[in-house]
């Protein structure tokens, strides 16, 4: 083991670099917590030689909160908020889990047009997850403009879901046995407004950014994760899909109603940054599709169901996953009866994506490695929870 | 049962590893497995050969030993996978992050949260936690809490539908408004 | 007081006056532009339509500190800035804003200028190298790297204009776009000269040196206050400059269509024609992600330093033939 003192005083110790000579003279960049392109507090630690990542080391928990213990003192019901505050970006997905483990657990029966609305809302948020990693991405590769047109963007859905949830980001809209609060006609014109304007503005994505020859050059064949690569790591979502496994929670388990729309899984090829890019772009549109789809077949009726006042848990474990905007998202609850989880187990699908980045990065150059870092769309306080 | 699942099970079989298919609708999951401790580089060689990935790896501190709980997945068939391995006399299970290197992590942060050891881990330092906090534990129950295994079990619900015509059906609400 | 004495003086407190003017119009201008680029209004607040905030800006500025980093090395720290700054305004001397108003002609002005400009690069490794931080010492090795190698290709394109014309000296060059500007003779000479010069003043998507996302900020990562203010300065003043050469060189200075201004139609053709293509740097640099460092260098040696020597070979032959 060696010690790197890296330049704030801290000290870490590192895996030795078995294949790098030790006559070369490396030496280490502290790559965060405070670093414009790890997009929150993550800490990356380099081992550099040059301009070339010869090992690069996540350190975590900048942003810990230790979500699981919360779950373990509180009921089940007083713990819903928390479950919109691991992904910042798009929340609705970790209530949409949430509330379906309880649902799936004491075996209630949730309304059908409650189960459109959250299909409508979670792919709203869907959209808005990848509005701000598509921004945030080309910031990375030093593309100040579009951050600011998905932005803009990215405000028409906000408000949209503003009106029916009540909050913009942290979301808590669902309950066990539906919804807390119908959507609108209003709310289904707006929708189809912005499915129209979207629809229009991914000419502009594709006329700024896919085509631009400096783009394409920062992206292709960078930071490439092979199929078998991201079944070592258990990598899902979007980036296992731009590897070129059509995996997607809502196909091969479908949940809630997503069986009853036509979407396709958008693949890549060759797994590079270039291939997740596209996968998230096609994704956008695969969302809207699923949107358009609901809001045509939007069934009539109560939007939350009959459910008891003191739900009680039976003893036992059982495990939910639903695609949230970056990946699996698995709730693995063991409940030991009464109205408290004993153990709440939550699986996020950025921590596993992260967990490539030290094989990823080997080699890399550090523009590369932020290339790379930014198409794995990161979310740092669901990675720390 | 999907072929490669029955598949799955077999191959499990013929490593003395018995693998009890659960009801998908109930428990989320298809195949339920209880493991020695010995046993568990012994699956995740099976899971990784059965093109299996690692979902995670957590902990569940129950009586008498902290259990250590392994999720795997499908990326081509819907067969979904937890395993239990208690932990042996050392508070030790042996590592499977050289197989499925995303378990690397997930073991660190099971070490931080319940104090399990990977045997054979190559860096099991704190990840999630501090440094100095390395000794915290947070998820250890206390004695007060602790329960036994085999009180977390899945037990069937007592018969919902006599539930559903209890007296205090009257309680229910919805929470309209 | 000796007239000479005098007009010098005259001369430093004008130029220096021009290069904060500049400095602040070019930071409005970017403000400005990028933000309707951006489909935001931008600076709103001081004054109308936020004419008013970059002085507001200059003032915070002027009253931080400059902490200088423990480890560091106070006096190259201290000095990094001025080294960067004092060559910047330098140019301005021998720019011929009109006919009329250039404050010394030199025969040799083109050389100065670019000899003045160069300096630049040892102001940066300085800056890097005494703020003891890996991500400035990174920024520095780019920006070494990069500037070494853009000079190349610039110096080769407007050694072509120097051929045709024969004279260094830029009222010279100037007088020689009588009936055209040389940027129809010498296209290619032009576009290799503004594409080097974006890289030279490390503007994106060459701005390596300060690649925001991978190196916080580069070699002015450590500076706070007037340190780095004078980079901010010495940088607008650097492209202020390297417009002014492709104007003077390539878009016929100060000649233009006769407006009923008198002595001034000069130089608002000239700072017309400098502004534009300013906004052009700034058009590129809010529309065009970053290139990668071997990228940026592969393009120089691949590609830029060919063309222009192909170009300079069929310029001489060209030259030698009429």
């Amino acid at each position: 083991m060696e010690t790197a003192t890296v330049t704030n005083g801290a000290s870490i110790e590192l895996e030795p670099a078995v294949d790098i000579p030790s006559s070369c003279n490396h030496y280490y960049l502290n790559m965060g917590p405070q670093h414009p392109s790890t997009h929150g507090v993550l800490r990356v630690l380099l081992e550099m030689d040059g301009e070339y990542v010869v090992e690069a080391q996540p350190v975590l928990g900048y942003g810990h909160r230790m979500h699981e213990k919360m779950a373990e003192h509180k009921t089940w019901m007083a713990f819903m908020p928390n479950t919109g505050r691991m992904d910042y970006a798009a929340a609705l997905p970790y209530n949409h889990g949430y509330v379906s483990l309880f649902e799936r657990l004491c075996g209630i029966e949730v309304p059908a047009r409650a189960e459109y609305i959250r299909v409508i809302t979670s792919e709203l948020n869907r959209i808005v997850s990848h509005h701000l990693w598509l921004g945030a991405f080309l910031l990375d590769l030093g593309a100040f403009t579009p951050i600011l047109y998905t932005f803009d963007d990215r405000e028409q859905v906000l408000d949209i879901l503003e009106d029916v949830t009540g909050s913009r980001l942290t979301y808590c809209y669902y309950r066990v046995g539906g919804v807390c609060k119908d959507i609108d006609d209003k709310f289904v014109e707006r929708t189809r407004a912005f499915i129209k304007r979207q629809r229009e503005r991914f000419k502009v994505y594709n006329e700024l950014v896919t085509g631009n020859i400096i783009f394409l050059k920062r992206v292709e064949g960078v930071g490439i994760i092979t199929p078998e690569m991201a079944r070592r790591y258990g990598v899902t979502g979007p980036v296992l899909r731009g590897s070129g496994i059509a995996y997607d929670i809502r196909k091969a388990e479908p949940y809630s109603v997503y069986d009853k729309f036509d979407f396709e899984i958008p693949v890549g090829k060759t797994g590079d940054s270039l291939d997740r890019y596209l996968v998230r772009l096609e994704e956008m549109e695969q969302s809207l599709r699923i949107i358009e789809q609901a809001l045509d077949q939007l069934p009539e009726g109560p939007y939350l169901g009959k459910v008891p006042k003191k739900l009680k848990l039976p003893t036992g474990d059982s495990s939910f996953a639903v695609e949230a905007a970056r990946g699996e998202l698995t709730y693995y609850l063991v409940s030991g009866g009464g109205d408290i989880p004993y153990r709440l187990k939550i699986r996020v699908p950025s921590y596993s994506n992260l967990s490539v980045l030290p094989e990823l990065g080997k080699g890399l150059l550090i523009a590369d490695l932020v290339a790379a870092m930014g198409s794995l769309d990161l979310v740092i306080p669901e990675i720390d929870r | 049962m999907h072929p490669a699942t029955e598949k799955l099970v077999s191959d499990l079989q013929a490593l003395s590893i018995e693998a009890r298919s659960c009801d998908f609708a109930q428990r989320g999951y298809h195949l339920e497995i209880d493991l020695e401790a010995g046993q568990v580089r012994t699956l995740a060689e099976c899971m990784l050969k059965n093109d299996m990935y690692l979902v995670f790896v957590g902990g569940l501190h129950v009586q008498p030993a902290t259990e250590v709980i392994y999720q795997f997945a499908s990326f081509e068939h819907p067969c979904r996978v937890v395993a239990r391995a208690a932990v042996d006399g050392n508070n030790a299970v042996p590592t499977i992050s050289d197989i499925f290197q995303g378990a690397n992590w997930h073991e660190r942060e099971t070490r931080d949260f319940f104090g399990v050891i990977f045997t054979g881990h190559p860096y099991l330092k704190p990840l999630i936690l501090a440094e100095e906090d390395a000794d915290l534990k947070p998820l250890l129950k206390s004695d007060a809490d602790l329960k036994e295994s085999g009180a977390v079990r899945w037990a069937p619900p007592e018969e919902p539908a006599a539930e559903k015509k209890s007296p205090n059906a009257d309680d229910k609400k919805t929470e309209e408004g | 007081m000796p007239p000479e004495l005098l007009r010098m003086i005259i001369t430093a407190v004008l130029v220096v006056a021009f290069v904060f003017l500049n400095a602040m119009i070019l930071g409005y201008m970017e403000r400005k532009v990028s933000a309707h680029i951006q489909r935001r209004p931008g600076l709103m607040e001081v004054g109308p339509h936020g004419v008013l905030q970059l002085i507001v800006d200059g003032l915070k500025l002027i009253g931080k500190q400059l902490v200088v980093p423990e480890g560091a090395s106070p006096f190259l720290f201290r000095l990094a800035p001025l080294l960067s700054f004092v060559p910047c305004v330098l140019p301005f001397v021998v720019i011929p804003f009109s006919r009329k108003l250039q404050a010394v002609s030199m025969d040799v002005s083109l050389i100065y200028i670019l000899a003045m400009t160069s300096i630049n690069v040892i102001a940066i490794l300085v800056a890097g190298w005494a703020s003891n931080n890996k991500y400035s010492l990174f920024g520095t090795f780019r920006s070494v790297a990069q500037a070494v190698s853009y000079e190349i290709p610039m110096l080769l394109s407007l050694l072509s204009v120097i051929l045709i014309t024969s004279t260094f000296s830029l009222k010279g060059i100037i007088e020689a776009q009588k009936y055209y500007w040389f940027i129809l003779i010498q296209p290619v000479a032009f576009i290799i000269y503004f594409i080097s010069g974006l890289a030279e003043t490390n503007r994106a998507p060459f701005d390596m040196p300060e690649a925001e996302s991978e190196l916080t900020a580069g070699f002015h990562t450590e500076y706070s206050g007037m340190g780095f203010s004078f980079f901010f300065l010495a940088e607008y003043a650097n492209m202020f400059t390297v417009c002014s050469i492709a104007t003077i060189l390539f878009l016929g200075g100060w000649k233009g269509i006769p407006l009923p201004l008198g002595d001034y139609t000069g130089i608002v053709w000239f700072l017309l024609k400098v502004y534009g293509l300013l906004f052009v740097m700034i058009w590129v640099r809010w529309t065009y992600p970053r290139v990668r460092f071997d990228q940026l260098m592969t393009f120089c040696w691949k590609y830029l330093i060919p063309f222009s020597l192909a170009n300079l070979l069929i310029t001489a032959v060209v030259v030698k033939i009429i």
